[in-house]
């Protein structure tokens, strides 16, 4: 073997470690697998020959378009070992049949029914290794009236009732720029996949189908609209900057800062048994008007229900006082106060701020082909005694073709030359 | 399914989360076979049980949906940490489980003696996941809040509105609704290395820190590219047309154009308007130029293609006799969008997924029935397990409903001294 590849790095003290991943998935699960294998799974990722289409989709770094470019790619398939194959040739779906044999989980996202053309149904899978758990995340999911409707982000969050939630009633629903019908499909698709690992080793070994719909991942995200349809017969819609529960408005929740925006629970924490330690900073700064009256000191800590004249007076008084001052300093006096605020983060701030950097959440991942150090999101949890690993820069396309073909379908360097000849590789 | 066992079966979980994030992780595995005992206080009540829906609307610690639908299949159990043996019976409790879930401000559980190192003294096997927002360290560990709020902090505010309007956010507590995936991912993997290895270990758990990790290529925008992600709107910086757009029965229909065959499909469906084989609007950098004209004619085309369910199938051309032309309700519209291979779905109300005939087809909605509610809705796991499927086996518990199976059963506990604890208030 020649040139061995510098990624992914070994981890062999993940709580997945020893468990191998066949990913053919595109952005509805990518991040799954790459999750597994920050948990110490073997991940590998099946690209045709002239490379994944996912490496197509933007951002690009720098904006320079590349299949090494895509900052998309960077993010969702970071640590995995890249191999290629043409599942549209018999001899690529062979190959696949043979790494099968050796794995524990496969993630693709085919749409419903077209899975076998590329020998990737649960059949064929199931038939190479009867321990093998298959993840399929569709828009729908694999069967039903709409498992054959083609669907974006946009229509996973339309569709799975989230986007009803979003937007206010000037400009109707809205999506979230960061696409939430994939990373929840994602996140949930991992999910079943460990829940069908485990149930394997209590099973003797039977691996099953995993059916994950989009759609229904992002009807979990409905928070409890679902209920209040359920028991009070009234469809919740986008509050804007409101809150809103159960189906009633019960307050603003986001106000503006000097520089920026803020967000705060029940009235800045002053409709609370403790409001008086944040009515006194607002008086401490001139700025609590007649809150500070005993009066209207009793209706808040007492939590009694406001009239909207009340509630606008309240909410008035806090939009004066928050856009004096700026965001860190609102949120961190309030907080020292007990009110629940935090402030509204970009992703620059995100990186920025002093919460994650001081429990060292970041990690700088090393691009040794461009010769640079980025730094991605860190550890989504701190496992004790199997820690969550970052692996990585994601792959070239088939870097990884002779340490893979090599190890795991035992081809000889003139089988992998064949094979790569007839355009299978 | 008969012949196999439920993953979870004959793992027991002393659940003492609180609110969203922790119960919904814990519902993971009641939902799939283990014995999940949620311990709550009555003295102290979870926040859930006070927050509606309400049944009736009439407020009461056993009538929340919202507390009901994170705590499907689970027992309950109530103890009052501040009784002299609150404490002592929740490690008693704990040293028959396998799992503790626990989501309280840091120092919480350590203050009443039921820390990790306290927990699993004795024992190397004990999984246990905390779960606060912030983690068990840095400057803001203390700080409180919901996840209408983390959702500011973790950037959906900031990627939720519309361009040079305010960071309106989700509408929801949106990470409750994120993370918990992400603890479940991390805590069934934690138990499956207990499950090969016999090795338990402590989690610590940061809503914060899981919930960065949805933002997709948000983060890597800046850290590589120097370029802050902006809210968008409807919009995406990879598609046009991509939008949502009012239709004439009050719902809204979206559609995206991610590929050249996705916009000949939209043309095909539209009937190519003269607009659309305009030069500028030939390939999709030049679209991504020409949205807001884009916007404007496919509202124009959808609020003219549509009509309210009531109203006529097709009408007549107004001046041109003999002339019909179909109008669609949104769910037509989108069928009919889809049929052509279009993207498309409809921005579907509380409501609408009730009857969604997909969301019936998967049985994501499981109804309960429930002593004081009735029947009622819960979510369930967005995948199906081919051979061990989830099972919804019973409603919410109501508080402390199962005492006396786990005071006395479980604990071994004789009749007299538990009246004796209940008399003294430790069940409170």
């Amino acid at each position: 073997m020649t040139n061995e590849p510098p990624v992914p790095y070994p981890h062999p003290g993940g709580p997945l470690t020893g468990y191998r991943v066949l990913d053919f998935a595109d952005e509805k699960g990518q991040l799954c697998a790459r999750v597994l294998g920050e948990l110490g799974a073997d991940v590998i990722k099946v690209e045709p020959r002239g490379g994944d289409p996912t490496r197509e989709y933007g951002p690009f770094f720098r904006d320079e378009e590349g299949p090494l470019t895509s900052l998309y790619w960077w993010a969702m398939n970071a640590g995995k070992r890249s191999i290629t194959c043409e599942l549209r040739l018999e001899g690529g779906r062979d190959l696949v049949r043979q790494l099968v044999a050796s794995s524990d989980i496969v993630v693709e996202t085919c749409a419903p029914g077209t899975a076998a053309e590329r020998g990737l149904d649960y059949e064929s899978l199931s038939a190479a290794n009867p321990g093998v758990v298959v993840v399929s995340v569709t828009p729908f999911g694999q069967t039903g009236p709409y498992a054959h409707y083609r669907a974006t982000d946009i229509v996973g969050s339309a569709m799975g009732g989230h986007m009803h939630l979003n937007g206010d009633e000037e400009n109707g629903p809205v999506r979230t720029t960061v696409p939430q019908a994939y990373a929840q499909a994602n996140f949930q698709a991992a999910v079943g996949a460990v829940v069908a690992i485990y149930a394997r080793g209590v099973n003797d070994g039977v691996g099953q189908h995993v059916d994950v719909s989009m759609q229904e991942a992002m009807s979990n995200a409905m928070d409890h609209a679902q209920q209040t349809w359920d028991i009070r017969g009234i469809n919740s819609r986008g509050p804007g900057i409101y809150r809103e529960r159960a189906g009633e408005r019960v307050g603003r929740y986001l106000y503006e800062a000097a520089d920026g925006w803020v967000t705060a629970l029940a009235n800045g924490g002053m409709s609370n048994p403790k409001g008086n330690a944040i009515i006194d900073w607002l008086e401490e700064h001139g700025a609590a008007r007649d809150l500070a009256n005993d009066n209207w000191r009793l209706k808040l800590t007492s939590v009694e229900p406001l009239t909207d004249e009340e509630r606008a007076y309240v909410e008035e008084t806090l939009e004066l006082f928050c856009r004096q001052h700026p965001k860190d300093w609102l949120v961190r006096e309030a907080q020292a106060r007990g009110g629940g605020w935090a402030p509204v983060y970009s992703p620059r701030e995100i990186v920025e701020c002093d919460q994650l950097r001081e429990r060292d959440y970041w990690v700088s991942v090393h691009h040794e082909d461009l010769g640079e150090s980025f730094i991605y999101p860190g550890a989504p949890f701190s496992l004790s005694g199997t820690p969550w690993k970052q692996r990585g820069r994601a792959p070239h396309i088939g870097e990884h073709n002779e340490q893979v073909y090599g190890e795991l379908a035992a081809l000889s360097d003139a089988e992998l030359k064949r094979l790569k000849m007839k355009m299978v590789v | 399914m008969g012949d196999y066992k439920k993953p979870f079966e004959g793992l027991r979980v002393a659940d003492f989360s609180w609110v969203g994030v922790g119960p919904t992780v814990a519902k993971y595995l009641a939902d799939h076979g283990a014995e999940v005992i949620r311990i709550e206080s009555t003295t102290y009540p979870e926040a859930l049980r006070r927050v509606g829906p309400f049944v009736d609307d009439t407020p009461g610690m056993d009538n929340s949906g919202y507390f009901a639908n994170f705590n499907s299949s689970k027992l309950g159990c109530s103890i009052n940490f501040k009784h002299p043996e609150g404490p002592q019976l929740a490690r008693d409790l704990v040293a028959k489980c396998d799992v503790v879930t626990e989501s309280y401000t840091p120092g919480t559980m350590a203050r009443f003696g039921l820390s990790y190192e306290e927990l699993s003294e004795g024992r190397d096997d004990l999984v246990m996941v905390s779960m606060p927002l912030y983690g068990q360290t840095g400057p803001w560990a203390q700080y409180a809040g919901f996840g209408h709020i983390l959702q500011a902090a973790s950037g959906y505010n900031h990627l939720t509105g519309w361009p040079d309007g305010q960071p309106i956010g989700t509408g929801i507590a949106y990470t409750d609704f994120l993370v918990p995936h992400i603890g479940a991912i991390a805590l069934v993997a934690a138990l499956d290395y207990r499950r090969r290895t016999g090795k338990g270990q402590y989690i610590d758990f940061s809503q914060f820190e899981a919930a960065v990790q949805g933002l997709w290529t948000g983060v890597l925008e800046w850290t590589a590219n120097g370029r802050e992600m902006e809210r968008m709107g409807n919009r995406d910086p990879d598609a046009a047309p991509h939008g949502c757009y009012e239709c004439r029965d009050g719902r809204w229909l979206v559609l995206a154009c991610f590929t050249e065959d996705e916009w000949t499909s939209l043309k095909a469906a539209m009937g190519r308007p003269d607009w659309c084989d305009l030069e500028r609007m030939r390939r999709k950098w030049q679209r991504l130029n020409e949205q807001k004209e884009i916007d404007r004619h496919l509202s124009n085309w959808v609020w003219d293609m549509t009509r309210k369910p009531e109203d006529p199938e097709e009408t007549e051309v107004e001046g041109a006799e003999g002339v019909r032309i179909r109008k669609y309700t949104s769910i037509e519209m989108m069928e009919r969008l889809q049929s052509f291979g279009v993207p498309a779905g409809v921005v579907q109300t509380p409501e609408d997924m009730q009857r969604d005939p997909q969301m019936q087809h998967r049985g994501h909605y499981w109804k309960l029935q429930h002593p004081v509610m009735g029947l009622r809705t819960y979510d369930s796991p967005a995948f199906l397990l081919s051979k061990t499927p989830a099972e919804l086996t019973k409603a919410a518990p109501l508080l402390g409903e199962d005492n006396e199976y786990v005071f006395n059963e479980l604990l071994g506990m004789d009749q007299e001294r538990f009246v004796e604890l209940l008399a003294a208030g430790a069940f409170e």
